[in-house]
């Protein structure tokens, strides 16, 4: 087999770039790697998209021969930016959407990973290119109110289905690890720790906040799967269908209402919610609804606050990456966030 | 001096946008261009108002370590007193400013994070951190890559 020489030919939509000929050599690496009796692996269309802060998107087409035939795959490939705003592992992802294979939660179908990067040069991961478009503000579109209204309650299906799945059954809690006591405490615990690693100047204000949710951190009513970040922008929809829930490297297990709480966060009303139809008070009673969890409402409002908190800290980030010349994007100290989080404690006693 | 500053900055994004930006056509680097002229125009604003807003949080930072000042730990008081004592930097002097800011900012987080104060303490804290949070200059662009496909969330945090 002379792949390379069939490489090259298949990557000329993309020029002969160097970062377009690493990822056409590694994932040809990756695929003889997995895949041994593969022959004749072709990889075709590379293109680099825009989107994804975290990683960087490839998508190609894969081809390839053995003993059953021709197979041929619509993929795309993502991999770790040398800057990168969440410190997660690809392996971890991987895992999670193998377990959903064949489930009701919509997600991609993965195929390889490279947990490490040593086909790839950085943790990678490779999946299955999903029909759809992603619109981060799909509530409010320009669509008509009642299929906006529906689109935001399979929204909500979707993650009280994410909630349901038998993380146990799917012996999720040996690659996630199940929390140690309060899941709250944990997760501030562990964003506390990415806080004051990349903290550049002094923020009272994330301090002062840090302490009030550490005072508070509430019980967990139940361990579900956790999506971690949970949101339109992270799906694709078609024909007013969710066809896909993505993003899935933050995903761990965990307290119910921290998804809960990111969707009922004012800050990101726009993203998750219809004025006048589908607001705070419309979501839980749903998800009350549909899951059976009682929903705290003081409970929810501390994640709230995380949210809001767990959000500044990730901009903090990417303020740090940028200062270090890894990362492309810039940001600014995250004090638009400050006055939402302080009027939500004011809600708490 | 001309060009002065903002003359300059607002030149560079017009320069970016009007002959670059047409030349580049990869998707993910067109998104790193447009996200780095709105941060130039977010600048060419936000710049003058920069020593102004240090000095004027400066000094209303040092008003409230003062109010707070009597009921923390000797310690932590006696290192507000020393700030206190410390003059103000010159409005010209933007890295002193800054510097001080830094310095203010550092004792403020230790104070405010301390037990033994009192409802109308938090009170007059969280009013402080939520002015100065409304008074920042330099704010985040968002540029937003609205209709990816195939996979693609949306690129906001």
């Amino acid at each position: 087999m002379n792949a390379p020489a069939e490489q090259s030919l298949s990557c000329q939509p993309v020029g002969v770039d160097q970062p377009a000929m690493a990822v056409i050599e590694g994932l040809s690496n990756l695929i003889r790697a997995r895949l041994p009796q593969a022959r004749n692996i072709r990889l075709a269309n590379l293109v680099r998209s825009a989107g994804g802060l975290s990683r960087e998107n490839w998508r190609l087409d894969a081809s390839w021969t053995d003993a059953q035939g021709e197979h041929s795959l619509e993929i795309i490939l993502m991999r770790d930016a040398s800057g990168t705003l969440l410190d997660t592992a690809r392996d971890r992802e991987f895992t999670v959407l193998a377990a959903l294979a064949g489930s009701d939660v919509p997600a991609p179908r993965v195929h390889w990973v490279d947990a490490n990067g040593c086909y790839l040069g950085a943790p990678s991961i490779v999946m299955d290119r999903m029909p759809g478009a992603c619109d981060y503000l799909a509530p409010n579109s320009a669509a008509p109110l009642d299929s906006r209204i529906a689109l935001a309650r399979q929204f909500l299906w979707v993650l009280t289905r994410i909630h349901a799945f038998n993380w146990r059954g799917a012996q999720l809690g040996m690659h996630l690890g199940e929390p140690q006591g309060k899941p709250s405490s944990a997760e501030l615990e562990h964003w506390d720790a990415t806080y004051r690693r990349v903290q550049l100047e002094p923020h009272p204000e994330l301090d002062y906040i840090h302490d009030w949710l550490s005072e508070r951190a509430p019980e967990s009513e139940a361990i579900v799967l956790v999506h971690g970040d949970f949101k339109p922008g992270n799906a694709l929809v078609e024909a007013g269908r969710i066809t896909a829930k993505l993003d899935w490297e933050t995903a761990h297990l965990g307290d119910p209402l921290k998804d809960l709480g990111w969707i009922t966060n004012p800050v990101r009303r726009r993203e998750h919610q219809i004025a006048d139809h589908w607001e705070r008070e419309q979501i839980v009673n749903a998800y009350r609804l549909i899951t059976g969890h009682a929903v705290d409402e003081h409970h929810l409002t501390w994640w709230n606050v995380f949210s809001n908190w767990k959000l500044a800290v990730i901009q903090l980030t990417a303020i740090a990456e940028f200062v270090q010349g890894r990362y492309h994007h810039v940001f600014q100290t995250p004090s638009w966030l400050y006055r939402p989080m302080f009027q939500l404690m004011d809600r708490l006693p | 001096m001309k060009p002065d500053v903002g003359e300059q900055l607002q030149g560079t994004c017009r320069i970016l946008e009007q002959v670059v930006a047409p030349c580049v056509t990869d998707p993910f680097a067109r998104t790193i261009l447009d996200n780095l002229v709105a941060n130039l125009r977010m600048l060419t604003g936000a710049l003058p108002a920069v020593a102004p807003f240090l000095r004027a949080d400066n000094q209303v930072t040092v008003r409230l370590l003062a109010t707070l000042q009597p009921v923390l730990p000797a310690e932590l008081s006696n290192r507000i007193g020393e700030t206190l004592m410390r003059p103000e930097p010159d409005v010209a002097d933007s890295a002193a400013l800054d510097a001080r800011n830094t310095a203010v900012r550092v004792i403020l987080a230790e104070s405010i994070c301390s037990p033994g104060l009192a409802p109308a303490h938090h009170e007059a804290i969280r009013r402080h951190l939520s002015n100065r949070a409304a008074q920042a200059p330099m704010r985040y662009v968002s540029t937003l890559v609205t209709k990816p496909v195939d996979n693609l969330s949306n690129g906001t945090p």
